[in-house]
């Protein structure tokens, strides 16, 4: 709301992702990206429409439901990275682990955090850390779940070119490696192209969906007036 | 054990242990713990200080409460005449609450040494005389070897030294008291409960309260003064008055220290209201700190509980791990507090041992086992406890809700969103909630409910005052700052810009300010007071009983020896025996005299009157005039009366008073009140009468002087040619009254060092929590291009700007509330301090001005990249 008139983010969206697909969302600054994003993780309910992650419908779940489906099924990668400053590049890969009960927390984290190559940094803070590693541990946190579903919000935004190339071969072949859902927010039309398919949104609406793998172009129905978002 | 552990509990302790080792908690714990150190320091210190300057004071009335009556108390086996209150009744009642007694009988009387005789007083006392404070005597005429000593055994007596020349005897000597005989044991040289009186006639002579009866003194119609003396600790004291005050009649007073009218029991009422007041502010300036830090605290792991719940975790998850954190941190820090608060306490203690008395290190090593540790007692402990718990969670509570309410979509926005229905509630909450937490702790401190209310309602008003005055101030340099140069220009932009965020620090800023100017110029009057009280060249000396014929030798001495002296006033025994011939007694009720402990005196015995030309130097009229200054009326009989006695004894000017002087009955109109300072040492009357009544009286005369060590030799050999004049030397006391004075000084410097400290971490904490804010501003700054000099130009003039404003408004609401104080709770005369409003804007401005520049100076030095990468 905004003075009385009401102000629609999103409109007329109609988007089903499937399992093991790899999307880019795409669009410029203000075109309703991030919000699409918080809408398919959970983290924010549509004001009408409907929402379902792997069969549950989280448009009816209340933000305690939202938050155990999240912790049983999504991992996240932010732009800020948004690691946690007071604990170690080891705890905080560790935490989503903890937060699912599972015992061998601590010995995964090493795991992956080798496979990220920031073994030696397992004890530093993040304020030890430059931002292509701050990064790294944050893709290591997101995949010690091993989560059906990643969102990631311009996970190379904040990073130069070169580490950016860095985090997204490592971000693609985790992602490979367990088989993960990814929906991937991004400005970046390079990193965009090695999604297997990618939508453009203008205006809080759909305009574009591409599939990258055999380019062909299919508009989006534009008349529903509901948000409809699935990954299954 | 870890394996047992919830993941929530598990995660706490980690969040807990890195951040404390990193130091992001340092303020918070910092604020907790200053909040109970000081209060368990100050309620300790200041306990024990209070109890020992009532220890050493309460040797002035040798027992904690006396009960002192002119009719015996049912007393062993001594006829008496019935009365309500049974001596049975009382011995139960003390003994059940664990409470000492010891009791005397005062009379005047003959007493014989061959054919040599003199008038003395007789002090007789029970075995366990005195209950405080110590009776030392010389057992021989060739040493000055002084025994503390209890009652004299039967049939031995101790006698003042002037007694010896009085008799012409010595120790080992007989005297006759009434029909018994006594041996002379020792010379008592300090009698703790040595009237304060100058009028009390002659020496003493201690005998044990066993003997009496065989003198044969006690007899139907004797003038005798029963006392009864009661020592103990204060709760079963307190009990004990609550039991006996209500039991009591007309002739029966019971008082401590602190109700004599002596200048000691004043300063120590105002050194104790003092160290109350100074003890509530510094908690509340600790309460500020943490409520501050918390805030900070909670903005700080907004984006934590972000993350937490964008990966699921569950609000309760959330809520069990942050209270854990809290709680954890809460309860380290109360108990490094009690541990810095005990430290303290017993350096306080330690630094001024020297002038404590002995039975306070001796008590308490046996208290704690521990020799040389001083146990603080129970009370500092709990109610250090509570202050910590209550400013952990009372001033935290509202940002750890709204910290554990966080959605997890800051992730994504980086802002809180608060859902709106919580806001209001939670608006009020943030309030409401410390509001009430400080209103419980002021009631804790105070005991007294109206006074709580009315800071707190006074104290919400005036930082509304604050925050609005606050505003304009900043507008006002926001348009001086445009013309200024670039330093200024953005710092007094950054000042206006802020201005919501800023008017909150700038009103803590000029609570923190105002609270230290209030104690250090309260401090200071009180000092200033005291020394006032006893200035150098403080008589010490009173002669009394000057025959009229003696009066001019004596001024002729005076004179020659330089001797600084107050005028010589007549004496002129006479009873108050009618006002406007009504008879006195049916003037005085019971509620009139309650509490009064002079009135009663001036009624039910003899006065001493006298009359003056001239109004005496330490008394001022407050109603009438005086006959000098009466031309018309200058002849006619009158009497100008003290202002106490006369409202106890409802006296109106104009009142017409009837004197009963021996034989004959004088009756005089009221034409003046007086105020009279009795602290001053100098001869004071209630009644002086003007030189037409009584100059033609026979009249005995009375003058106090300070006569220095090397002029008493002289003194001494002048005084042996007039044996008849009385010499009462209160050196002693003034010595005692001066070294509790000292302790009461030092007592209410180190509570200002604490005091002081408490505001200093308001102020870091206040500044700590516009960090991140700066951060983020430096980075822009630096990014577009801004110099470091203007940089730290701009931080230190902006928080130099904040403090003076601070400073200044610290500086009004100082005197308003110093005003009110002095006036009020103190009682004293009130004053201006101009001199500390510099003092409050010059240290406002350098305080908050280095402060800020150096919590900023690491931001300041960090390069662009490393600030960007930092706050982006």
């Amino acid at each position: 709301m905004l003075e009385d008139k009401q102000l629609s983010l999103l409109q007329d969206i109609n988007l089903a992702v499937s399992t093991g697909e790899t999307i880019a969302i795409v669009g410029s600054s203000g075109s309703g990206k991030t919000t699409l994003l918080s809408l398919l993780a959970g983290l924010d309910l549509p004001s009408t429409g409907e929402v379902y992650l792997k069969n549950k419908s989280l448009h009816q779940l209340n933000e305690e439901q939202r938050s155990q489906v999240r912790a049983d099924h999504v991992g996240f990668i932010f732009q800020q990275f948004l690691l946690i400053s007071s604990l170690t590049a080891l705890e905080n890969v560790m935490l989503p682990a903890e937060l699912a009960n599972d015992e061998n927390a601590k010995q995964q984290a090493i795991d992956l955090l080798a496979q990220v190559g920031l073994s030696e940094r397992a004890n530093h803070f993040p304020a030890q850390l430059s931002g292509g590693e701050q990064q790294r541990v944050a893709i290591a946190r997101a995949f010690i779940t091993k989560p059906d579903v990643l969102f990631a919000d311009e996970p190379t935004g904040n990073l130069d070119k070169q580490t950016s190339t860095h985090i997204a071969d490592l971000l693609f072949d985790l992602n490979k490696q367990f088989g993960t859902t990814l929906v991937l927010v991004t400005h970046d039309l390079t990193l965009a192209q090695r999604c297997q398919r990618s939508v453009e949104m203008q205006g809080g609406r759909l305009i574009n969906d591409q599939n990258l793998c055999d380019t062909n172009t299919e508009q989006l129905s534009g008349n529903t007036k509901t948000i409809q978002a699935e990954v299954v | 054990m870890n394996c047992f552990m919830a993941n929530w509990a598990k995660q706490s302790i980690r969040l807990l242990k890195h951040e404390l080792k990193r130091g992001e908690l340092t303020i918070i714990v910092l604020a907790i713990v200053l909040g109970v150190a000081s209060v368990f320091s100050l309620a300790g210190f200041s306990g024990k200080i209070k109890q020992a300057l009532l220890n050493e004071s309460t040797s002035f009335i040798a027992a904690d409460r006396v009960l002192q009556t002119s009719r015996k108390i049912d007393f062993q086996n001594i006829t008496t005449e019935p009365i309500a209150l049974s001596r049975d009744q009382i011995t139960q009642k003390s003994q059940q609450l664990n409470i000492k007694q010891a009791q005397q009988v005062l009379m005047s009387s003959m007493v014989f040494a061959g054919d040599v005789m003199g008038l003395v007083e007789i002090q007789a006392v029970s075995n366990y005389y005195p209950l405080r404070g110590e009776l030392l005597v010389n057992y021989s005429t060739n040493t000055n070897e002084l025994a503390a000593v209890n009652a004299p055994d039967l049939g031995t007596v101790f006698i003042e030294e002037k007694i010896l020349s009085l008799l012409e005897v010595t120790i080992g000597d007989v005297i006759d008291i009434g029909d018994s005989r006594f041996v002379i044991k020792a010379i008592a040289k300090q009698i703790p409960d040595a009237s304060f009186s100058v009028f009390t006639s002659g020496a003493k002579v201690i005998i044990n309260i066993a003997d009496l009866e065989k003198t044969q003194l006690v007899q139907p119609g004797s003038r005798l003064t029963y006392k009864y003396l009661f020592s103990g600790d204060v709760d079963a004291i307190k009990a004990l008055s609550v039991w006996l005050k209500p039991k009591l009649n007309d002739s029966q007073r019971w008082y401590d220290i602190q109700s004599k009218q002596s200048p000691l029991a004043n300063a120590l009422n105002k050194a104790e209201k003092y160290l109350s007041l100074a003890s509530l502010l510094g908690i509340i300036l600790a309460a500020v700190a943490v409520s501050v830090a918390s805030r900070r605290y909670a903005q700080r792991h907004q984006s934590s509980v972000g993350v937490y719940k964008a990966m699921g975790a569950s609000f309760s998850h959330i809520r069990k791990l942050y209270y854990l954190h809290w709680s954890l941190l809460s309860v380290v820090s109360i108990a490094l507090g009690l541990l810095v608060g005990y430290v303290l306490a017993q350096l306080g203690l330690y630094a001024i041992q020297d002038y404590l008395p002995v039975q306070l290190t001796l008590d308490s090593v046996s208290e704690t086992g521990f020799s040389g540790l001083i146990s603080l007692g129970f009370y500092p402990l709990i109610i250090a406890v509570f202050t910590g718990l209550l400013c952990a969670f009372a001033f935290a509570i509202t940002p750890l809700k709204e910290l554990i309410a966080t959605s997890p979509l800051v992730v994504i926005r980086g802002a809180s969103l608060t859902p709106s229905h919580q806001m209001f509630r939670m608006r009020v909450g943030k309030f409401l909630i410390p509001l009430l937490a400080l209103l419980l702790l002021l009631f804790v401190f105070s005991n007294d409910l109206m006074l709580s209310v009315s800071l707190l309602i006074g104290g919400i008003l005036v930082s509304a005052l604050l925050l609005l005055f606050g505003r304009l101030l900043m507008k006002l340099t926001r348009n001086i700052g445009t013309k200024a140069g670039a330093s200024w220009h953005l710092a007094l932009a950054n000042l206006q810009r802020r201005a919501q965020a800023n008017s909150v620090q700038l009103v803590s800023f000029t609570i923190a300010i105002k609270l230290l100017l209030m104690i250090i110029v309260i401090r200071s009057a009180l000092l200033s007071e005291w020394q006032a009280q006893l200035p150098e060249q403080t008589p010490n000396l009173f002669l009394v009983n000057i025959a009229q014929n003696q009066v001019d030798n004596v001024e002729q001495f005076i004179d020659q020896q330089g001797i600084t002296a107050s005028d010589i006033y007549a004496v002129i025994r006479g009873r108050l025996s009618a006002i406007n011939s009504d008879k006195i007694a049916k003037q005085v009720s019971k509620e009139q005299t309650d509490g009064s402990d002079n009135g009663r005196q001036g009624v039910g015995r003899e006065l001493n009157l006298t009359w003056r030309e001239h109004l005496p130097k330490e008394n001022s009229v407050v109603q009438g005039k005086w006959w000098q200054n009466d031309l018309t009326d200058a002849n006619k009989p009158q009497v100008s009366i003290e202002q106490t006695l006369a409202k106890r004894l409802d006296i109106k000017l104009g009142d017409s008073l009837t004197f009963q002087l021996g034989s004959e009955v004088i009756t005089v109109p009221v034409t003046s009140i007086r105020e009279v300072n009795w602290q001053s040492m100098q001869p004071n009357f209630y009644m002086i009468f003007n030189p037409q009544v009584l100059a033609d009286y026979p009249a005995s005369y009375i003058s106090s002087l300070y006569v220095s060590v090397d002029k008493k030799d002289q003194l001494q050999k002048f005084l042996s040619a007039y044996p008849t004049i009385s010499v009462i030397d209160v050196d002693a006391m003034i010595a005692q009254l001066r070294k509790v004075i000292d302790q009461v000084s030092k007592a209410v410097e180190f509570i200002l060092v604490l005091v002081v400290f408490a505001g200093c971490l308001v102020l870091v904490a206040q500044v700590q929590a516009s960090m991140e804010e700066r951060e983020r501003e430096i980075a822009i700054l630096r990014t577009i291009g801004a110099k470091g000099s203007l940089l730290r130009n701009s931080i230190l003039l902006e928080f130099v700007a904040l403090g003076a404003i601070a400073g200044f408004m610290a500086s009004v609401a100082m005197e308003l509330t110093v005003y009110l104080l002095q006036s009020h709770l103190f009682k004293m005369q009130t004053s201006f301090h101009f001199e500390y409003w510099l003092l409050g804007i010059v240290a406002g401005a350098s305080f908050v001005g280095i402060v800020g520049l150096l919590s900023c100076w690491r931001l300041l030095n960090m390069s662009s990249v490393t600030l960007i990468r930092r706050t982006m």
